[in-house]
């Protein structure tokens, strides 16, 4: 069964349209990357799955039901841009009103869970103000996982996280989909971070699903590539451009695309008095692969 | 990874007693409710208090027409004929209006609609959190005027039965003018400033008072079916008709308030 099934969904503001005709499919159990430029209509999709906001068309089914259903909306953990927390008072409270309004049984216990869970167990009694940016992070996914949701959507939720916080994000959903079936949809501009965790992948822009795909999908499209250093990058350059058609400088390294293998350039390169000081055999990254994704249909 | 996926429906009691639950907290652990009890108290000790001095007439001869008028008023001549405990409903909308506001802000309300949470429970627990305080405002304002009227010296003299029914009505009021307000902040929920203004505006009674101006107390009758109507209504000469009359009102206005709400909440997007 897909946790969340999408077709021709709509949304407008006005005369601009935010989405339009999306189509999307997240099996359950999947790590869902979601991920488009600023304003391409993440956001407003997630906001639609949640309820928050309505959609002018198309449909939106969760576990196979009317996503309005509230015995489905009881299964579904939300942290969309940043937690709804009243300043003033403290994190385990405003957990206690969260729970309260979930239902949760035994909310003492399951706040505790989901504080341990995010490492916030010691902040518990601070004011919710008081929190940095991370710790406000960390409590809008606590009370995302508060009573054992199936479904978790987050958006951006790795924003302002450290690099422990990040390692813990990941460890946390990925624990969740193995051990529990938890479906996770996460939106991310922090590819990076996304690459290591998701196993399927959505790409939106301006407000339609140009790409889905799984995690071996991508792996399978990235191409892979030559990366050299040696002690004349610019003479390099201009004779590897010469002979190859793709050659581009990155990092401080200089990428070739299509070259057979990494003997072939070494070998090469020595023939015009040029010695490689490194040279390696690497794949394209999600992030590549979503600029050149995006370049194309720029029509770059 | 497929597992077997039980969905439990939270019943209405069940959805509705969480809200209530987290509404109630917050309004006792917020200090505009205690501020807005105070200032409940406050007023009439007030008026009461510094009438006379300045050589100004002496508006209140007896200590509970602080609370209501003698005999219902809808035209009203004078500042002691409108200043009574139906100021209450007036600040009580302020105060809603901040409580709802303060949903808005924080993220209260995007919190809760992702959850099972539907519309017409929200409008529901805050109506009736919000007629709590407001009917708790009428106490405070019941024990300013008592005081303020023992201060100053004025009469007691009352027939007590109408007195308790004036006061018991205008409480149950409260639940009438608190569906009311939460309508309007529904509808200005993106507006906070417009939302007190209009609040405080209805909560007045101009429209009322001035179809009473125009037609005068001989109107009284259809002007009982409206909310500040049946206010001016529960006076000291009230009688059990009177309570009634102020319970179907106040329950008939809750319930058309608050489907109304309700409607423009599921209409509307959550920002």
């Amino acid at each position: 069964m897909n946790a969340i099934e999408i077709n021709g969904l709509t949304k407008r503001f006005g005369s601009k349209a935010a989405v339009s005709g999306l189509t999307m499919t997240v099996p359950e159990g999947a790590i869902y990357g979601f991920i488009g430029e600023n304003g391409s209509g993440k956001s407003t999709t997630e906001k639609m799955i949640c309820g928050l906001l309505i959609p002018n068309g198309g449909f939106i089914r969760l576990y196979g039901r009317e996503y309005t259903d509230e015995t489905i909306r009881a299964t579904v953990g939300v942290l969309i841009e940043s937690p709804g927390c009243f300043p003033n008072i403290s994190v385990w409270n405003n957990m206690m009103l969260q729970a309260a309004n979930l239902g949760v049984k035994n909310p003492e216990e399951e706040i505790g869970r989901v504080l341990k869970m995010v490492r916030m167990e010691g902040a518990a009694s601070n004011k919710y103000k008081n929190c940095s940016l991370g710790m406000k992070q960390r409590i809008g996914i606590a009370m995302a996982l508060l009573g054992h949701p199936k479904l978790l959507v987050l958006d951006e939720p790795i924003n302002g996280l450290d690099a422990d916080g990040m390692r813990l994000m990941r460890e946390i959903l990925t624990d969740l989909t193995k051990s529990q079936g938890c479906t996770v949809l996460i939106s991310s501009h922090i590819l990076g971070e996304l690459e290591k965790i998701a196993t399927h992948y959505g790409i939106i822009r301006r407000g339609k699903m140009i790409k889905e795909m799984t995690a071996a999908q991508l792996e399978a499209n990235c191409r892979t590539y030559i990366a050299l250093r040696t002690g004349d990058m610019a003479r390099t350059r201009m004779l590897l451009s010469g002979r190859y058609l793709q050659v581009k400088e990155e990092n401080e390294e200089l990428r070739v695309y299509d070259a057979a293998a990494p003997e072939e350039i070494v070998t090469w390169l020595y023939g015009q008095g040029i010695l490689v000081s490194e040279i390696r055999t690497a794949k394209v990254g999600l992030e590549e692969y979503y600029i050149d994704l995006m370049g194309e249909k720029e029509g770059r | 990874m497929s597992t077997e996926i039980k969905f439990k429906s939270p019943g209405f009691f069940e959805r509705l007693k969480g809200m209530l639950g987290v509404d109630f907290y917050r309004l006792f652990h917020t200090p505009m409710f205690y501020i807005f009890l105070g200032i409940a108290a406050v007023i009439p000790a007030l008026i009461l208090g510094t009438q006379g001095t300045d050589g100004a007439s002496i508006l209140y001869t007896n200590t509970w027409q602080i609370i209501a008028a003698d005999t219902p008023l809808y035209a009203v001549s004078s500042i002691a004929e409108y200043a009574n405990m139906n100021m209450v409903f007036i600040f009580g909308g302020i105060m809603v209006s901040i409580f709802i506001g303060h949903d808005y802000k924080s993220g209260y309300v995007k919190q809760l609609f992702t959850t099972h949470s539907k519309k017409k429970d929200y409008m529901m627990s805050k109506s009736l959190v919000c007629a709590f305080a407001m009917a708790c405002m009428c106490i405070t304002y019941t024990i300013g005027a008592t005081g303020a009227g023992l201060v100053a010296g004025t009469s007691f003299a009352v027939n007590a039965g109408s007195l308790l029914i004036a006061i018991v009505s205008k409480m149950i009021l409260s639940l009438g003018w608190a569906s009311l307000y939460t309508f309007l902040n529904v509808i200005f929920r993106r507006y906070f400033g417009i939302s007190i203004v209009s609040s405080f505006l209805i909560g007045t009674g101009l429209p009322i008072l001035a179809v009473g101006m125009i037609l005068g107390n001989a109107s009284g009758s259809v002007l009982n079916l409206f909310l500040y109507g049946a206010s001016v209504f529960a006076c000291l000469s009230a009688n059990p008709v009177t309570l009634l009359v102020c319970t179907a009102v106040s329950v008939i206005w809750a319930v058309i308030y608050n489907t109304a709400g309700s409607i423009v909440l599921a209409r509307s997007d959550v920002y």
